[in-house]
């Protein structure tokens, strides 16, 4: 009957996934180091999990099949009380291997403890729901979508501004907390180009799950492209009616809370900053892609679709006003950079 | 009711129902007591697992709009927090402990009854106030975990409810467990020692010691956090030097040590319905009972497991993973003995062993993915992730709860006098394997391919998320129709009404001696002090030893009274007045009205709490045997000291820590030493006056005896009166919101003094029972244990001046 419904669950699963274009995220994704080590020790561990489970299930069975009582047995089984030489072989044989198990993860650990010289530092603010993103010494600063250069290592240290949250990309690092008051820090080296999926992975109130992010890898030469671009980032001039409208607006009703660089307003730190906006894939921290589909409603109404969201919903601007405002701020752009081919993790 | 006649009817005129209710409102009958537990706890379970088939059905598909934000984080928060505080905790040590552990023990009842009693109404308040807070604006919505400062930050009511739920529920465990502690140490059938003592009664043993020195983590937790919520002022506050870590220390020092209170006494069930059903005696009692006490002790140095991502030191870490995985070998040995209890036995395969061959299977599968999280590296990995709600799901859901299920499959024709059907039983124990297999397999999958826990949706678009998390809601369903197959079963036993024998599966252990359900007073034997193993039934029956029959007229139980559940009930609407008053963090007013729930509660309280102590236990004088010579009182009072001084304990380490390193500096202006002096002194004297006043009784000189009283609680007053002032003095120039020194010296002096109040409000008991003439040589446990408190208070102020005052 198991064995029967796990055959069924798996060709369910397979049959399921057959022809959809997802996006896989995997924590042992071999496309960093610290995804293979994790396998390896996995590995190992799993090899004794699978001589214990064994075993263990092997001698159960047994147990079942071989002593059930059948109704025919003629009075009481044999009474032994135990047997102190198999107790102290199954608590000296599982000791050593826990002790086994102990090394290699200390070693690994020990070996991870070592932060590489040389690397990049980014440091990542948690608000709720949203993340912030600065990269020490550019003198850069963007928010929920962090571009990071391929093959280069970078080490992330986190902190919060509200409650603890916490950064998690899972196909790239393990997942790191981020506390108020409290920086701490881990390091990775994206190997892959592509669009990896991050998430919060602390209980963080009511919209906890819709704090999503992205890390973008890229290469080298787009990554100094985006470098280049945000540091002489200056907001453009409005072109067209449409844009001025949309700069007017947002200057009245956005610019006190999100930043845009080279404007008056570009050390606002209560929303997300805006500056090349219009280079990001997705809008609401991760949720949706970034779309006039999308954007219009949060403008208008943020909580509405995000539950607790924290910018006020809009009720006085019409939709040609969202529209505006949508238009101005996807204008906000540096140009030559380009996410769209890359692979999704 | 002070001679029990076998069979009491009542004669009042009573309807039915209304006789039933008085009758458990009155009880102190540890049966009885068992059963509030019991029925509680499986009511909550069936609640908390609706509540699990209301999440399920919104995870079913991406995107869904069932049951978002804040309402999901309520209804996880419920889900978690029923299904521990008031499901896999309290049915096992305090269910079952209560109903069966004195029958083992072949006793007429637990070490303090009436306590006992109290401390189960305790419980069921302690659960209706959380439930409370659905009429006050809101249930909390911070997970059962109440992470800082998440939980200081919510608006509402609904944090402060559970943190006093929360605080309430502390004290009744504590109660409890020194009442299971002092019962194992005091009452044991005469020959019976502590190694032939049935295994069920080492886990109820093991478990109350756990709760007695962990508990203190949680209770500083949700203490703190009330402070913070009610006060404006917490030592976790990083803006004035806090570590916001320090909370999670705190909780997860008690948290983790709770994975072990709510498996240690399902393992001694899975031991006793192991060896019955295989017809043998349990397999290596001894190493049983040391792997018992190893996961106790060993429990207490994994907490920072749950820890590995906030970015502690590598030593640090390495500790943790060391011990976290050296958990798994004591356990494995119990795994091992009860696969050697069944082991070459005529196995019965009905459905109390049924849950425990599930529990086997499933046990190790959660046992496995436990050494695999203690591998830190593949921890930071999976951490708050799928896979951890599937390996904790894995040993509490198909561990512990089916252990409770085959527990109460296995005593339900003791408990209930009545048989059941093994078709549903055996329908419900498969619906129950399928269903949890189905909902928490996929689960690992998921975490491992990504998909955080706590989360009231995901995306469309993910790789499998979308199958696995349907086919995680179908197995939900399951589960779900499994619940109905029990429901069923229960009907069907009560509607059949058939009268199940004395020992239906032929079981060993003392509480099969009796008729089911038990009489009021257990047994109406002398047993034989012939006891050559845990398995008395056998050993007699071999020996041809036969119990000899006692006259029930002259058994003596204590009388009932209400006023337990009505101190209780004074603490509940207490509870539910401080609990709706204003808060600091974050600034809300009260709730109208509050000021008069607060004094209807303390009026109830204290004026139940002396009607209880003018009424005697029992009506006639009574001698106690006990084991060691000692009062129940003393005994019980000797381990509750234990749980007091770990609180005062955590509390002091985490001051230790914010002082050594530099966080905490004491102000320019500190308290005023000399007043601590002359405060010392008062305490010291009134700890020399009580300890005369006590000899007083012993030598029946019962006017000074009143007179030392007196004395004491003046000086306990004067002392606290004292206090007050200093604490006035030092809050004119100081403010603890911004000083985190100031901060710890409230909270600690603070509790100090709360406890004075109580140790002085002990005092005021027995002086009461002294100025009615109800202290004599049988009736003196409130002296007894009000003095030993009271010297507890008095050793710690002498610490505390120590490191606030003169440090």
């Amino acid at each position: 009957m198991l064995r029967g419904s796990i055959v069924v669950w798996v060709l369910l699963l397979l049959g399921l996934a057959l022809g959809q274009d997802t996006r896989v995220v995997n924590i042992l994704d071999p496309s960093t180091a610290y995804n293979r080590e994790v396998t390896r020790l996995l590995i190992w561990v799993s090899v004794f999990a699978a001589l214990i489970f064994i075993v263990v299930t092997g001698a159960l069975t047994y147990t079942v099949i071989k002593f059930r009582r059948r109704g025919n047995e003629q009075g009481e089984p044999p009474q032994f009380h135990g047997n102190d030489r198999l107790e102290i072989i199954w608590t000296v044989i599982p000791t050593v291997i826990i002790v086994i198990i102990f090394g290699l993860t200390a070693q690994s650990m020990i070996a991870n403890a070592r932060f590489p010289a040389g690397a990049m530092t980014v440091k990542v603010t948690g608000y709720q729901f949203w993340w912030d993103y600065e990269y020490e010494g550019l003198g850069i600063r963007t928010s929920n979508e962090l571009i990071l250069p391929v093959n280069k290592p970078v080490i992330v240290e986190m902190t919060s501004k509200d409650i603890i949250h916490s950064w998690w990309p899972a196909s790239l690092v393990g997942k790191q907390d981020a506390i108020p008051g409290i920086t701490t820090r881990l390091h990775f080296t994206p190997e892959k180009e592509g669009t990896y999926y991050g998430q919060c992975a602390e209980l963080c109130g009511a919209s906890h799950s819709r704090m999503r992010f992205r890390v973008i890898v890229v290469s080298q030469e787009q990554f100094d492209r985006f470098v280049e671009g945000a540091k002489g980032f200056q907001a453009p001039a409005a072109t067209d009616p449409t844009l001025a409208k949309g700069q007017q607006l947002f200057n009245q009703q956005c610019a006190a809370c999100h930043a845009v660089k080279g404007t008056a307003n570009e050390a606002n730190r209560v929303g997300p900053d805006l500056s090349y906006f219009g280079n990001r894939t997705t809008v609401g921290a991760g949720l949706w892609e970034n779309t006039d589909t999308y954007l219009i409603p949060w403008i208008k109404n943020s909580p509405g679709v995000k539950p607790g969201s924290k910018m006020p919903p809009f009720p006085q601007l019409s939709d040609e006003d969202a529209r505006a405002i949508a238009a101005y701020i996807k204008s906000l752009k540096i140009e030559g950079l380009d996410f769209e081919g890359l692979p999704q993790f | 009711m002070a001679v029990q006649a076998p069979t009491p009817s009542k004669p009042s005129g009573l309807p039915r129902a209304v006789a039933l209710i008085w009758d458990m409102l009155t009880t102190s009958d540890h049966k009885k007591v068992g059963l509030i537990y019991l029925v509680t706890s499986f009511l909550m379970f069936g609640l908390a697992g609706l509540m699990a088939v209301a999440i399920r059905y919104q995870l079913a598909v991406p995107d869904n709009n069932f049951l978002v934000g804040d309402g999901y984080n309520q209804m996880l928060t419920l889900h978690g927090a029923t299904m521990l505080f008031f499901f896999i905790i309290p049915a096992g040590v305090a269910g079952f402990g209560n109903f069966i552990l004195p029958l083992m023990l072949g006793e007429r009842d637990v070490a303090l009854p009436r306590i006992n009693a109290f401390a189960a109404w305790l419980f069921l308040f302690s659960g209706v106030l959380i439930y409370t807070s659905l009429f006050f604006g809101g249930a909390p919505d911070v997970g059962w975990t109440f992470y800082w400062p998440f939980s200081a930050s919510r608006e509402g009511h609904g944090v402060d409810f559970f943190m006093m739920g929360i605080l309430t529920l502390g004290v009744s465990s504590l109660l409890g467990s020194a009442n299971f502690a002092a019962t194992v140490y005091n009452l044991r059938a005469k020959g019976m020692s502590l190694w032939k003592m049935p295994i069920f009664v080492w886990s109820v043993f093991a478990t109350s010691l756990l709760q007695l020195f962990a508990l203190a983590g949680l209770t500083a937790a949700s203490l703190l956090v009330f402070i913070d919520r009610k006060l404006g002022f917490s030592p976790f506050n990083a803006a004035v030097g806090g570590d916001p870590v320090l909370f999670q220390q705190f909780f997860w020092f008690y948290s983790h040590p709770a994975v072990y209170i709510m498996l240690l006494p399902y393992l001694g069930i899975a031991a006793e319905v192991a060896s019955t059903f295989a017809r043998k005696p349990v397999f290596g009692y001894r190493f049983m009972v040391f792997a018992q006490l190893g996961i106790a002790v060993v429990g207490f140095l994994v907490w920072a497991h749950h820890m590995f991502t906030v970015g502690e030191s590598l030593l640090f870490q390495l500790v943790f993973v060391f011990f976290t995985a050296l958990v798994a070998v004591p356990t494995g040995v119990k795994i091992f003995s009860l696969l050697g209890t069944l082991w070459g036995g005529h196995l019965d395969m009905k459905t109390p062993l049924l849950f425990v061959l599930g529990f086997l299977f499933n046990f190790l599968l959660g046992g496995i993915t436990g050494v695999m999280l203690a591998v830190a590296p593949f921890d930071y990995s999976v951490h708050d992730s799928y896979f951890v709600v599937a390996h904790f799901h894995n040993v509490l859901m198909a561990g512990s709860g089916f252990l409770a299920f085959a527990g109460l499959y296995y005593w339900w024709p003791k408990i209930t006098g009545r048989t059941y059907s093994e078709f549903w039983g055996k329908t419900h124990f498969w619906f129950f394997l399928v269903g949890y297999l189905l909902t928490f397999m996929p689960q690992y999958v998921l975490g491992f391919l990504g998909m955080p826990r706590r989360y009231d949706t995901y995306p469309d678009g993910n790789y499998l998320w979308n199958e696995l998390n349907f086919i995680s809601t179908v197995g939900a369903v399951l589960l779900a129709l499994g619940g109905i197959a029990w429901l069923i079963k229960v009907i069907d036993s009560f509607r059949r009404n058939e009268k199940a024998p004395d020992n239906p599966w032929g079981g060993y252990t003392l509480e099969w001696a009796t008729s089911s359900p038990p009489p009021s007073y257990n047994f109406a034997f002398n047993w034989p002090s012939f006891f050559p193993s845990e398995r008395p039934l056998y050993d007699w029956a071999k020996a041809g030893l036969k119990p000899a029959p006692v006259d029930v007229k002259d058994i003596h139980l204590p009388a009932p009274t209400v006023w337990p559940f009505m101190t209780a009930l004074g603490l509940l609407i207490t509870s539910i007045g401080i609990s709706i008053s204003p808060n600091a963090t974050p600034d809300l007013p009260g709730v109208a009205g509050w000021q008069g729930w607060l004094t209807v509660g303390l009026v109830t309280f204290l004026y139940s709490l002396f009607r209880w102590a003018g009424r005697l236990e029992y009506d006639v004088p009574v001698e106690h045997h006990t084991v060691t010579n000692k009062s129940n009182a003393w005994v019980g009072m000797a381990w509750f000291i234990v749980s007091e001084i770990a609180l005062f304990g955590v509390l002091i380490a985490g001051y230790l820590y914010l002082r050594l390193s530099g966080a905490a500096q004491p102000p320019e202006e500190r308290p005023a030493i000399w007043l601590a002096l002359v405060n010392t002194f008062l305490l010291v004297a009134s700890s020399f006056t009580v300890h005369y006043a006590h000899h007083d009784l012993r030598k029946r000189k019962f006017s000074p005896l009143r007179f030392g009283l007196l004395i004491s609680i003046i000086l306990g007053t004067v002392f606290f009166l004292f206090q007050v002032y200093e604490f006035a003095v030092f809050l004119g120039h100081e403010n603890p919101a911004q000083q985190l020194w100031a901060t710890m010296f409230l909270i600690i002096v603070g509790l100090h003094g709360a406890h004075v109040v109580i140790g002085g409000t002990g005092l005021a008991l027995a002086y009461y029972q002294a100025i009615q003439n109800k202290l004599d040589d049988h009736n003196h446990g409130t002296l007894e244990g009000a003095s030993m408190y009271w010297h507890l208070v008095d050793a710690v102020w002498l610490f505390i001046v120590c490191i606030f005052y003169i440090w």
